[in-house]
């Protein structure tokens, strides 16, 4: 087993080594990202948050920035007609869907036509599955992104990056993008991509937590680990509140 | 987004204010008509962004509170008939645990959505039209103050009901009739009220007016009384099984609505019984309405995620 180990190393390395020679003189390093805050917290007053990105990449690059959350299979209904009434018609599924994808580049064609990023290279990447012909599959992928769209959660804005000359004859990039009131506790990903003839030369990627803090977490922890508890406390809280009111009109009386 | 609060379980951010006003008109109507306000409030509360699943378990909580507030000012009025109420309650916990359980076959066969929406239709259109159509001839007919229970002559219906066993009087709603009565009506509304995840107060209304033959004040003080022991029971069920019980909206919701159902009890005093039930039935039938258009008017997206309804 060790030799066998041992081996498999061997060979990852050979291969790296081979990559960074063919990929040329672009490395993974020569790009940087940092984003403010490095922490979104959802507390009671949470609406939402607007993250900035600061970054560099090589001079004579472009560049695209993405927010990407987990990817997970969704479970929808499908809607359709029997007779003069829409219903619920079927289930399907939606696979390799990020939770959350924010897109923005430096150039407003970055985005478009074949390019690897932007909200058609996404839908390229989902599998629908589930109650679904092979000839609506586009359909309902574009039903999809549209569905993600009208929550926020999806979104592209080409051009939306500005570059700038940097003191070390690199490129400043900098960028900003609106975390919708609806994003999910969990660790997102915001990645800055140095682009040289609409393909990656590089890419580095910063580490997003959001997380529920205070009253909001509390409450989480209340109504998940203790649903009994949680359920009764609830009622209480509503049958005081009533009797409370009640009594303040008491004099009012309606007589 | 001015004056938004996080809510944990729906997962969004919503306007305390728009939520205040939302469980003020909702609490203002329950105190007037004595429904839970179900049937409004849960449609209203999706509509500003809450999943449906969140605003139904939540709403059930908020008439807990605008229940207990609506309850509490009828009785102080006299006008809880606490015998007939528990009947109609043993009922209505039957009725809605055997209404848990269709509703579980109805999903598992798929579409339970579809069925909830066109029994809410079938529903509201039935008592909206017949309640409208009633107080409608009863003002015409100038009618001196709300009805006395008997009709003139004796219709099939009250033979039957005179025919039944256990026969019990009622005294706060002056009414004479047989136990199994508000039994029966009682499961009946559960299920119904099950099906629909609601109270059930907009069915029990007019059961408690045109089949139990209540008087209009009695009947809104009973009705809130049951919805109030049917909702804790919702309430706590729900938290329980789906974790859709969101505590602060309900908290911003019950708020509202228990001032909105106080101003609501003292307006139900200065109405007649027919104008109170012919602006109930105009509700229910725009509600109808809103709902049937919904289910003909074609969808902006043909996809939505499961588990809502």
């Amino acid at each position: 087993m060790p030799g066998k180990v041992n081996r498999g190393w061997k060979v990852w390395i050979l291969a790296g080594l081979l990559v960074l020679v063919l990929t040329g003189s672009v490395r993974a390093e020569s790009v940087s990202v940092q984003v403010t805050p490095d922490v979104i917290e959802i507390s009671s007053f949470y609406q939402g948050a607007e993250i900035a990105l600061t970054g560099s990449i090589p001079a004579g690059y472009q560049a695209v920035a993405e927010v990407t959350g987990p990817a997970r299979q969704e479970r929808l209904m499908r809607k359709g007609r029997r007779g003069p009434l829409w219903m619920n018609v079927g289930e399907l599924t939606v696979s390799g869907a990020p939770s959350l994808y924010l897109v923005s580049s430096s150039e407003a064609g970055l985005l478009t036509g074949d390019s690897p990023w932007g909200l058609k290279a996404l839908a390229q990447r989902l599998t629908l599955g589930g109650q679904v012909e092979d000839r609506e599959k586009a359909k309902f992928t574009e039903q999809f992104l549209e569905l993600k769209q009208s929550e926020s959660l999806y979104g592209a804005w080409p051009g939306g990056l500005q570059t700038s000359p940097a003191e070390d004859g690199r490129v400043k990039v900098t960028g900003k993008f609106w975390l919708p009131a609806n994003v999910k506790p969990d660790t997102y990903k915001v990645c800055l991509i140095a682009v040289q003839e609409g393909k990656a030369a590089g890419r580095q990627c910063a580490d997003l937590p959001i997380k529920m803090v205070g009253f909001p977490a509390l409450l989480m922890t209340l109504a998940f680990e203790h649903a009994a508890l949680y359920g009764i406390l609830a009622v209480v809280i509503a049958i005081v509140t009533g009797f409370i009111m009640g009594y303040l009109f008491k004099g009012g009386g309606g007589h | 987004m001015f004056m938004s609060l996080y809510l944990p379980i729906s997962g969004n951010a919503i306007n305390i204010l728009l939520l205040f006003g939302l469980g003020g008109i909702v609490g203002f109507l329950s105190g007037l008509f004595g429904v839970g306000g179900g049937f409004l409030m849960t449609p209203l509360l999706i509509m500003a962004g809450i999943p449906s699943t969140v605003a139904a378990a939540s709403d059930s909580n908020q008439i807990v509170a605008a229940s207990t507030s609506g309850t509490y000012a009828h009785y102080r009025l006299g006008n809880v008939d606490f015998k007939m109420g528990i009947l109609l309650l043993i009922g209505g916990v039957a009725g809605g645990t055997l209404g848990v359980q269709l509703i579980k076959v109805l999903r598992a066969m798929g579409n339970a959505d579809f069925v909830i929406k066109v029994t809410y239709v079938v529903m509201l259109g039935v008592i909206g039209s017949y309640m409208f159509v009633e107080s409608l001839q009863s003002l015409r007919r100038a009618a001196p103050e709300a009805r006395p229970a008997a009709p003139s002559k004796p219709s099939v219906y009250a033979r039957l009901v005179q025919g039944l066993p256990w026969q019990m009087k009622f005294d706060k709603s002056g009414v004479t009739l047989s136990a199994l009565l508000p039994l029966v009506l009682g499961t009946f509304v559960g299920i119904l009220a099950a099906i629909m995840g609601v109270g059930g107060g907009f069915i029990m209304v007019p059961v408690m007016v045109y089949l139990l033959r209540m008087p209009m004040h009695v009947v809104v003080g009973t009705s809130l009384f049951q919805i109030l022991f049917t909702c804790i029971n919702v309430t706590i069920m729900q938290a329980i099984s789906n974790h859709t019980v969101d505590l602060v909206l309900a908290i911003i919701l019950l708020l509202g609505s228990t001032l909105g159902a106080q101003f609501g009890v003292r307006l139900s005093r200065r109405l007649k019984g027919d104008q109170l039930k012919i602006l109930l039935a105009s509700i229910v039938l725009l509600v109808m309405v809103q709902i049937l258009v919904g289910l003909v008017w074609p969808p902006h997206l043909l996809l939505g995620y499961k588990g809502g309804h």
